[in-house]
């Protein structure tokens, strides 16, 4: 843990550091999605979904975990009406994630 | 032991007749001289014996006449099941003169509720230490006869008996039934100070006595811990009604200087609900363990440990960060996944263990049972952090003696709190 600073500042740092992350994140989410490695995929969004919601970012865990429910739903074996739903919450999780560190910036 | 299988009241001897079932000097079976009556009650009578065989004391025990026997042959067969120290042993049982009898190990010492007596009479209090380390012993005590399948019905601290070499023994297995007799545990028996709603009420679900012991080790937590008795005596209908208000005496109520995560301890033992209740002693007794570690540890002199268990970098800074917010001191180690998780455990047992549910490798419930069968975490409080537990997963988690939070925006505020439960006042 780096040393110096209040606990409040070291809190605020790394969710400033974790915001400027999140649009990276989300891009290699997207790069597995292409991929089809849906089960790699599902995994990614589970930890997104886990992490962004415990940084306070609601908006980028929700879009991350309803790609991961999607995935689950269907075995990791996405049809056409499940690839569509994901990818209509990459572009709700991309837009999360360049807010999120645009105002951390 | 002078309630001896009483039932709800203390009652004469069954036959009227007043005469003690065995003379001194008496020989039971050809080995067994009956030296004095230690021990009286309604159902029979409990005499020290010398064994002229194997040349020691033991405990011979009795009905009166006319009293059905069928009761200590149950209590002689569960205590068959049990190998454990802190069980009273039996050696064998028979029939002397038309009185069946049960010979038992002669254990010697001061009861629990002597001892509470004692130090009531000099205004004195059980450290928190000492009450926690009792406490573990009858725990796993009943743990065990809760995994032979029985629940012993009878727990209270005229039952714990504080022998030489520290040893603490559970006797008095009279009310013992296994769990499926199903009728048996309709029937109300007990000490009603300890007794628990349900089992006043003889609405004992089936498969669910153990919780009924679970509720009594509170009732005698409560006791050691404050001084005095969670409900005063009275009537039995008083003591019902006191016993399921939904505001119940707080150990805090009279020590105010222990930790709150006990004070919930014990609430959450003595609850009206069964199901509120810890699953089992097994569960207590893990608890009890880490509150034990971390109060003998000296407070202050010990370094609050915590392992974080995440696979996911992001998660264990802010969960280092969240620890840090609430124990600045706190010696931090993480690791991503499971089997070091257990390595780090069995190297050193941590205070707090945040585990992630779901890992690469052996998921974290799988961690959990590993720790649990192979008792590496006992004194550890196992804490899991998911971010998609279903409610199996947590009601198996509460059965392994683990506490859930989530992921999210209030896991800060949920940990920072439950780590200031466990840290004030846990020094003795």
């Amino acid at each position: 843990m780096a040393g110096g600073g209040s606990i409040d500042e070291l809190l605020a740092a790394a969710r400033a550091q974790y915001a400027a992350t999140l649009p990276g994140k989300v891009a290699a989410l997207e790069q597995i999605v292409r991929q089809a490695a849906w089960p790699e995929a599902r995994r990614a969004a589970h930890k997104l979904r886990g992490s962004a919601s415990t940084y306070d970012h609601v908006a980028l865990g929700e879009s991350a975990g309803a790609i991961e429910e999607v995935l689950l739903a269907c075995s990791d074996t996405p049809d056409e009406v499940a690839r569509a739903k994901i990818e209509a919450h990459l572009v709700e999780a991309r837009a999360a994630a360049e807010q999120a560190c645009g105002e951390a910036r | 032991m002078k309630d001896f299988h009483q039932g709800l009241t203390e009652a004469p001897p069954a036959s009227g007749d007043p005469r003690p079932v065995l003379a001194e000097g008496e020989v039971v079976a050809e080995t067994y001289e009956v030296r004095a009556l230690i021990g009286a009650g309604g159902m029979g009578e409990v005499y020290e014996a010398h064994d002229r065989v194997l040349n020691r004391r033991v405990a011979l025990k009795v009905v009166h006449p006319g009293v059905a026997a069928d009761f200590l042959l149950r209590e002689g067969r569960a205590l068959a099941a049990i190998a454990h120290p802190g069980v009273v042993a039996v050696h064998t049982m028979g029939m002397h003169r038309g009185v069946p009898y049960l010979v038992l190990e002669r254990v010697r010492g001061l009861s629990l509720d002597r001892l509470l007596d004692e130090r009531r009479g000099r205004g004195e209090r059980f450290g928190m230490v000492e009450a926690l380390e009792l406490l573990v012993f009858v725990a796993d005590a009943l743990a065990v006869v809760h995994r032979a399948g029985l629940a012993h019905r009878d727990v209270k601290p005229g039952n714990v008996m504080l022998a030489p070499g520290g040893r603490v023994v559970l006797m008095d297995f009279g009310l013992v039934l296994p769990y499926a007799d199903r009728a048996g545990h309709q029937t109300v028996a007990g000490s009603l100070q300890y007794m628990a709603p349900e089992a006043m009420s003889g609405e004992v679900v089936e498969g669910e006595a153990n919780l009924v012991d679970v509720y009594a080790l509170g009732v005698l937590a409560y006791e050691l811990l404050a001084g005095v008795a969670p409900f005063d005596g009275g009537e039995p209908l008083e003591l019902y009604r006191a016993k399921t208000r939904p505001q119940l005496p707080r150990v805090r109520d009279h020590r105010p200087e222990l930790p709150p995560i006990l004070d919930d301890f014990v609430a959450q033992l003595m609850s009206a609900e069964p199901h509120d209740r810890p699953a089992g002693a097994d569960v207590a007794l893990w608890q009890l363990r880490a509150m034990r570690t971390q109060a003998g540890e000296g407070g202050d002199k010990h370094r609050f440990s915590v392992l974080i268990v995440d696979d996911d970098a992001d998660m264990r800074t802010a969960l280092a960060l969240y620890v840090q917010a609430a124990a600045p001191d706190a010696d931090i180690e993480s690791t991503a996944d499971g089997r070091r998780a257990v390595r780090a455990v069995r190297r050193r047992v941590p205070d707090l263990l945040l585990l992630d549910l779901d890992l690469p490798d052996i998921n974290g419930i799988e961690v959990c049972m590993l720790l649990r069968g192979m008792r590496l975490g006992d004194g550890c409080m196992i804490v899991s952090v998911s971010g998609r537990a279903t409610r199996a997963d947590v009601e198996l988690l509460q059965e392994l003696g683990v506490q859930s939070l989530s992921k999210g925006p209030a896991l800060m505020k949920e940990l920072v709190e439950l780590i200031q439960r466990i840290r004030p006042g846990m020094s003795p």
